[in-house]
């Protein structure tokens, strides 16, 4: 074979690769974030896209807000699922905002103005961050509310990561919104054994995220934020203005999927892989199948 | 023919002679004499920095390289069988380059084999890592002499050879050369071989030519005391007995 | 292996897209090492200067790599495509001018007096006996890229790295396990394949 042949093949053989380099335009890419509930919900909008018709790659597992911001901003992803809580805190670093409507009303107007990006609709999940405790706790020491919690510190062992103990919204905010909030005795544990610690009789209070699928047991409840300390924090689909205007069936495919993630239906989401280890393809798959059973029945 | 007036660099110096057709020619000299240099001069495997090189009245350096050296035999002590190919495919080498019938080949092929002495049916296909020293070298003359050059340039081809095997394969080449009437330069260091094979020797000795001319002419009228001394001139003994390994080479008695 | 047995065609189609883009990187790497190696096979003093280069860069670790060529491709496919590109240049390299290299000078100077152009010699003489050289730095370039490929999974790449990166985060012991072992079959699978090549184009 000359080599001049041999050179053309191989440029044959490397056209898939080429394609694959952003010369392809017609996959719509869904990023995630690296936590089990962006997975799941960006899993969600993904099979939802392809049901649809669409064509999706799946740029999961992200590292933080900043680089899915800027993977946006570059194009190397269309749409992924963000919070109102982070891109107001994080993003536009702005103060929190308690109420779920406003919170979303500011951002939506502020992304597309800044960055040209759209916020679809919200979902009533509201993944905000808060303080739990056991049913036997809460009853015993009279806790129901944050407040409650700020006056008894003083008895209590807090279990937490050490991102609560070092954020502005974390333990430090608390304790200069409510007062108080001096623990007995502060513990940091890995993120997945924070609730084992509680469960377990080592820890009194733990920080949660409202949506975990720890909390779905019985055994636990959220404490109440009276002072509305802590942000909103509903999940929405962003997408790139661009993207929506070359596919604008983008919108309605993942307005009707959005609002049916409440926080009961994140929270088992979560647990099932959490707890259970479930693939959240399958769980986002069981998810939609229930959802387009409902929507078909009414 | 080939004719060198030849200055090439330091390595050859002042060299100037003509092969006439059919005869062979041998470069005898110690190593670092310039022989090889100077016969690769014929093929411009070695580029002339002043001089001509001839070949048929056209001056080398005129002519395509490639073309050239495909139309000139070349065989050297390393034989250089290609070793991922087979006898038969070795020899087809230039034959195919010049894009002879695939018929054609085969049957010049088998032609070649006998011609050098090796039986066709059995060597064709052999490889050569299966080939001993002697046999190596018959089918690296076999490759060289393939598309039927009008010359034939050879560096030493039987010195890497055991010394019966280097008797036997002399005889083949002065009865190939004879019958094909190849013109044919062949370099050595070795004074008996020159003297069995030659029509006329080229002394050489440090880049120079000492004496051009027929073996029994150097022994009777050597012209410098180096030529005298290489060849043993003057002692009758050595004279005898290169008549005589003459003699037999070209009798086929030995 | 739960995860393997519960789901096996994610896995094998995770596996699929894995080889295929360690085969197209291969391939364009290839592009890219043979003219660079065969040029430097030429030239003995630029051998060991180029081979040295291409060396430090193997050293670099991957992911730095990877972090350098994300803020300039972005993320996605691209820049695990061309770091397996780059990495992969010292080994094919190395085994092109090893292997043209160690052709018998012999057989080339005969070549040459017989008459072959140098795109002739090249081609029927030195590049058949390199070439078991040059499949085994294939060999041993795929290997690794088998491995580098993983990466891309932190990238927003394809292939067996997502897997494995999705298990740590998920906190899925089994999915990383499940990613892993499929590597290593893949890399187990393409080393006996490629060393039966070897074989087969070796000089008898």
């Amino acid at each position: 074979m000359s080599l001049s042949r041999a050179r053309a093949l191989a440029l044959i053989a490397a056209t898939p690769a080429l394609a694959r380099c952003g010369f392809d335009r017609s996959h719509v890419r869904v990023g995630s974030k690296n936590f089990t509930e962006s997975f799941l919900i960006a899993e969600i909008y993904a099979q939802a896209l392809e049901n649809a018709g669409m064509r999706v790659e799946r740029l999961f597992n992200l590292g933080s807000t900043q680089i899915a911001m800027a993977a946006m901003a570059r194009g190397n992803i269309d749409c992924y699922p963000e919070y109102t809580g982070t891109a107001l805190i994080d993003v536009l670093h702005l103060p929190p905002i308690a109420d779920s409507k406003t919170a979303y009303d500011v951002v939506a107007r502020l992304f597309a103005q800044r960055y040209g990006i759209v916020w679809l609709h919200p979902s009533p999940m509201n993944d905000s961050q808060g303080l739990a405790t056991t049913r036997e706790i809460a009853t015993a020491q009279h806790l129901a509310t944050l407040s409650d919690v700020a006056a008894a510190a003083l008895r209590l062992r807090l279990a937490t990561i050490q991102e609560f103990l070092a954020r502005p919204d974390g333990l430090p905010g608390l304790q200069t919104r409510y007062g108080g909030f001096r623990f007995r005795e502060v513990r940091t544990y890995d993120i997945a054994l924070k609730y084992q610690a509680l469960l377990e009789n080592k820890a009194d209070v733990a920080s949660a995220f409202t949506t975990d699928g720890a909390i779905e047991s019985d055994r636990l409840v959220i404490l109440r934020d009276d002072r509305h300390f802590w942000s909103a924090y509903n999940v929405a689909p962003l997408v790139r203005k661009a993207a929506l205007q070359e596919r604008p069936a983008i919108a309605r495919v993942l307005n009707a999927v959005s609002p049916a993630i409440t926080d009961q239906a994140a929270r088992s989401m979560n647990a099932a892989v959490e707890n259970s280890a479930a693939d959240p393809a399958d769980v986002a798959a069981a998810f939609l199948k229930a959802l387009g059973g409902r929507t078909n029945q009414s | 023919m080939v004719r060198y007036p030849g200055s090439d660099r330091n390595a050859v110096n002042g060299v100037s002679f003509e092969l006439l057709g059919g005869e062979l020619v041998v470069l005898l000299g110690p190593s670092g004499c310039g022989k090889s240099t100077l016969l690769r001069t014929v093929n411009r495997l070695v580029p002339l920095d002043a001089g001509r090189v001839v070949v048929d009245g056209r001056d080398v350096t005129e002519l395509d390289p490639v073309e050239l050296r495909r139309s000139i035999g070349y065989v050297i002590q390393a034989v250089g069988l290609f070793a991922h190919m087979s006898v038969a495919q070795n020899i087809a080498v230039v034959p195919s380059l010049q894009g002879w019938k695939g018929s054609d080949v085969a049957q010049r092929v088998d032609e070649l084999l006998t011609l050098v002495g090796l039986d066709p049916a059995a060597y064709r296909n052999r490889r050569p890592s299966q080939l001993s020293g002697g046999e190596a070298q018959r089918v690296g003359v076999a490759r060289a002499i393939a598309a039927r050059p009008r010359a034939l340039l050879m560096d030493e081809p039987f010195g890497a050879v055991d010394v019966l095997a280097r008797t036997a394969l002399q005889r083949e080449l002065v009865r190939i050369v004879r019958d094909l009437e190849t013109t044919t330069l062949f370099v050595t260091h070795d004074v008996d071989e020159a003297f069995r094979l030659a029509d006329r020797i080229v002394v050489m000795r440090a880049g120079r030519v000492e004496q051009v001319a027929p073996p029994l002419e150097l022994f009777d009228q050597p012209a410098t005391a180096y030529v005298r001394d290489t060849v043993h001139a003057g002692d009758d003994v050595y004279r005898r007995y290169f008549v005589h390994a003459r003699e037999l080479l070209r009798s086929g008695n030995e | 292996m739960n995860y393997l047995t519960a789901h096996p065609a994610r896995v094998a189609a995770l596996a699929a897209a894995h080889l295929e883009l360690v085969g197209v990187a291969l391939a364009v790497a290839l592009l890219v090492a043979v003219p660079l190696g065969l040029w430097a096979a030429r030239r003995r003093n630029v051998a060991p200067w180029l081979l040295g280069v291409l060396g430090a860069i193997y050293t670099i670790p991957s992911l730095a790599l990877l972090a350098v060529l994300v803020e300039w491709f972005g993320l996605g496919y691209t820049p695990i495509f061309v770091a397996l590109v780059v990495y992969a240049q010292f080994m094919l390299a190395r085994n092109v001018v090893a292997g043209i290299n160690g052709v018998d000078r012999a057989q080339v100077d005969a070549a040459r007096g017989l008459g072959m152009s140098p795109s002739q010699i090249l081609l029927r003489v030195e590049f058949p006996q390199a070439l078991p050289v040059l499949i085994g730095g294939v060999r041993i370039a795929a290997i690794a890229m088998i491995s580098i490929a993983t990466l891309g999974g932190y990238v927003g790449g394809v292939g067996l790295g997502v897997l494995i990166f999705n298990g740590l985060t998920l906190h899925q012991p089994q999915m990383i396990v499940a990613g892993s072992l499929a590597a290593c079959a893949l890399a187990i699978a393409v080393d006996a394949t490629l060393r039966l090549a070897e074989r087969r184009t070796a000089p008898r």
